[in-house]
C-alpha cells in the first residue's frame, strides 16, 4: 500500500521498488485518502443533519450535516494521507522513544550537575555495561531484538510481497535467545509459512543471520507464526550425565569372565579363506541349543539351528 | 575389632524407572532434554562419529539403572553397548543366529504380554504392572539386515525387528536403532516409518537428513548438513513436539560407563559379582 504513489513523501526507501511494485497497485495514497474523505463526510454528514432535523429546520440541518461531515472527512483525509509518516513512526518507536530518552537524560544531567559529576555519570553508565560481559551480552542482545524487527520489514518489502497492495505483515515483538532472536509475525493475506520456507536463505542473509527457521506459534491460526533467527552456535561444550552422580563410586567392580582374546590382529596374520567373525564369550552359552554353530559366517549350517530354537522356546 | 557396627554395602538402586523421562542431553535453551521410552521407538541416524553411540549409551545408562528394566543389546561392534554386557539379559554381538534367537524370544514374550493383558482386560502395560520394560538396543542395524548372514536371515531379522517396533509399544518393549543411513537398502521403508522418534546426527546430505528425520523436514531448514563436523554428539531429535529440536547429547566417557555399569550390574546382581564375605569382619574390610 505504501508503494503507490511517486509523490509520497515518505514510506520506501529506495525509489526503485517503488517503481516496481506501481504497477501492481490498484489505489494511490492520494485516491485512498479522497475516498475516505467522501465516505466520512457524507456518513457522518448525513447521520448528524439527521439527529439535528429533531431540533430544528430540516434546511438548517443540512447545514449542520455539512459543518459537522467537512471538518470529520477533512481530519480522516489528513489521517490517511499522513499514514506512511505514522507508520514509519510507529516502526521506529522504541529507537525514538531510547534516543528521547537519552537525549532528556543528558540535557537534565548536563544542566544540574557539574561537568566532573557529568562525566562520571556517564562514564558509569556507559562503563559498566561495557566492562560486566553479563550486562553488555543483555544489551547486545535487545539490540539485535530491534535491528532484526527491522531487517525482518525489509525483507517483506523487498522480495516477498504476496499481495496487490504490497501490505507488509504485521511483526509483533521480539526477545532474545541463547542462538539469537525470535520474533512473532502476524501474517497478511496472500502469504503462508510454505511461502516463507522457500525463501529461508534469503531471508537469513537479509537479517545477518546464520540460519531462519519458520514454525506456526498458535495451533488455531495459521497467520501466527515464529521466527527463530539463529546467528550463533552454542551447543558446543560438553554436557554431562546426570547419572554419574546417582552411583556408588565404591561399587565393587565387576569380576570378568576370562574372555578369550583374538591373536589374529594384523593384516598378515589372517589368510583369505578362514576368516571368522568373533565369537560371542559369556552370552552365547546361556543359550545351549545355539553355541554350536551360532556364527553368522555359516548361514546355511545354522539355520537348522534357529528352527530347534524356535521349538524350544514355544 | 571385634564389633563391627556398620554392615555391608546393600545395594540400592538409584530409584530410576524406565516410565520415568530418560535425560538424553539440553536443547538450544539449555534446558534438558528427556523422552519417555516406555511407549515410544527411537531410530538414530547419521554419519560415523557423529555421536549415535553417545545417545545408546545415555539411554542404556538409565535402563540398566532402572529397577523395572531388562535390557537386550545388538551391537555388531561389540565395542559400543560392550560394556553393558553384565547388566544386560542379553548381549548379542556380530551374530546374526544369536539375534535372530533372542528376537525370537522378545517376539514370544511379546505375545505372551498381550494375552495377559488382554485376560485382564487392558490395552497397555503400565508402570504399576511390575512388568519390566525390555529395551532393545541396536547399534548398527544395518550390519545385521544387509551384511551378515544369508539373505533369508536378513529378511528374518527385519521382520521380526519390525513386529517388535510396531506391537512392542503397547506390551513394554521399546526399540532403539541406530544406522549411518537408513535408506531403504538398508532397512526397508516399512521398518523405518515406524520409529516414532528420530535422531539425526550429522548428515553428509541433506536427502540423508530427511531419510532419518522424515521427508521434507531439510526443506523446512531443519538439516543435519548444518551440524559442524567437529561438533559430536550435536542432533537433531523429533520426540514429543513432533518438531525437530536442535540438543546436544550428553556424553559418557568410558571410565564413566563402566562405573555406572558396575553399579548397574551389582544393584541386578549382587551375587554374582562379589562372592559373600564369611564373616561379619570380612564385610568391614570389604566396605
Amino acid at each position: 500500500m505504501s508503494k503507490s504513489s511517486p509523490r509520497r513523501p515518505f514510506g520506501g526507501k529506495s525509489t526503485g521498488t517503488v517503481t516496481v511494485i506501481e504497477a501492481r497497485v490498484h489505489r494511490s495514497w492520494a485516491r485512498n485518502a479522497r475516498m475516505a474523505f467522501v465516505l466520512t463526510a457524507v456518513i457522518a454528514g448525513l447521520l448528524a443533519a439527521v439527529v439535528a432535523a429533531s431540533y430544528m429546520h430540516p434546511i438548517l440541518a443540512l447545514f449542520v450535516g455539512v459543518g459537522v461531515g467537512v471538518p470529520l472527512g477533512g481530519i480522516v483525509w489528513v489521517l490517511v494521507r499522513i499514514w506512511p509518516v505514522i507508520r514509519l513512526l510507529w516502526w521506529w518507536t522504541p529507537e525514538i522513544g531510547l534516543a528521547g530518552l537519552l537525549l532528556v537524560g543528558w540535557v537534565q544531567l548536563a544542566s544540574h550537575t557539574p561537568t566532573l559529576v557529568t562525566l562520571l555519570v556517564v562514564a558509569l553508565v556507559v562503563g559498566v555495561p561495557a566492562a560486566v560481559p553479563v550486562i553488555r551480552h543483555q544489551i547486545m542482545a535487545w539490540a539485535w531484538c530491534l535491528v532484526v524487527r527491522h531487517r525482518l520489514r525489509v525483507c517483506f518489502a523487498q522480495f516477498i510481497i504476496a499481495n496487490q497492495s504490497g501490505s507488509l505483515p504485521l511483526i509483533l515483538w521480539a526477545t532474545p535467545t541463547p542462538v539469537g532472536e525470535r520474533v512473532w509475525v502476524y501474517l497478511r493475506p496472500g502469504l503462508s509459512v510454505k511461502d516463507l520456507e522457500a525463501r529461508l536463505d534469503k531471508i537469513a542473509v537479509t537479517c545477518h543471520a546464520s540460519t531462519v527457521l519458520i514454525e506456526r506459534a498458535s495451533d488455531g491460526n495459521a497467520a501466527y507464526v515464529r521466527f527463530d533467527i539463529k546467528r550463533r552456535e552454542v551447543l558446543t561444550a560438553n554436557v554431562g550425565s546426570p547419572l554419574v552422580d546417582v552411583i556408588d563410586p565404591d561399587t565393587p567392580t565387576v569380576e570378568q569372565a576370562p574372555q578369550e582374546v583374538p591373536t589374529a590382529l594384523d593384516l598378515p596374520d589372517v589368510q583369505a579363506p578362514t576368516i571368522t567373525l568373533p565369537k560371542q564369550g559369556g552370552t552365547t552359552d546361556r543359550k545351549p541349543a545355539a553355541t554350536s554353530t551360532a556364527n553368522g559366517s555359516k548361514p546355511a549350517a545354522s539355520s537348522s539351528t534357529a528352527e530347534d530354537d524356535v521349538s524350544d522356546w514355544i | 575389632m571385634s564389633i563391627v557396627t556398620e554392615p555391608a554395602p546393600v545395594p540400592v538402586g538409584p530409584g530410576l524407572s524406565m516410565f520415568d523421562p530418560i535425560f538424553i542431553g539440553i536443547d538450544e535453551f539449555g534446558q534438558p532434554v528427556y523422552i519417555t521410552l516406555a511407549y515410544r521407538n527411537l531410530l538414530a541416524g547419521g554419519e560415523p562419529g557423529g555421536g549415535k553411540s553417545g545417545l545408546l549409551n545415555c539411554i542404556a545408562a538409565h535402563a540398566a539403572l532402572s529397577v523395572d528394566s531388562r535390557l537386550v543389546l545388538l551391537d555388531g561392534k561389540l565395542v559400543e553397548l560392550g560394556q553393558w554386557e553384565d547388566s544386560a539379559d542379553a548381549f548379542i554381538g556380530p551374530d546374526i543366529t544369536a539375534a535372530l534367537d533372542v528376537l525370537r524370544r522378545l517376539q514370544l514374550v511379546m505375545n505372551n504380554r498381550y494375552a495377559w493383558l488382554r485376560a485382564h482386560n487392558r490395552r497397555k502395560v503400565t508402570a504399576a504392572d511390575g512388568l519390566s520394560v525390555i529395551t532393545v538396543l541396536v547399534d548398527e542395524i544395518a550390519f545385521y539386515s544387509a551384511t551378515v548372514g544369508s539373505k533369508q536371515e536378513q529378511e528374518e531379522f527385519v521382520a521380526l525387528l519390525r513386529d517388535l517396533v510396531a506391537r512392542g509399544r503397547a506390551a513394554g518393549i521399546p526399540v532403539v536403532a541406530a544406522t549411518q543411513r537408513p535408506s531403504f537398502d538398508i532397512i526397508p521403508t516399512s521398518l523405518r516409518d515406524l520409529f516414532g522418534y528420530r535422531a539425526a546426527f550429522r548428515c553428509t546430505t541433506s536427502n540423508s537428513s530427511n531419510i532419518v528425520l522424515g521427508h521434507g523436514w531439510a526443506e523446512q531448514g531443519y538439516s543435519a548438513t548444518d551440524i559442524a563436523p567437529t561438533n559430536q554428539g550435536a542432533a537433531y531429535l523429533i520426540a514429543e513436539g513432533g518438531v525437530p529440536r536442535r540438543i546436544k547429547v550428553a556424553y559418557l566417557s568410558d571410565a564413566q560407563i563402566a562405573g555406572i555399569a558396575d553399579y548397574a550390574a551389582w544393584i541386578r546382581r549382587p551375587g554374582t559379582i562379589t562372592t559373600p564375605p564369611s564373616s561379619p569382619a570380612d564385610w568391614g574390610m570389604a566396605a
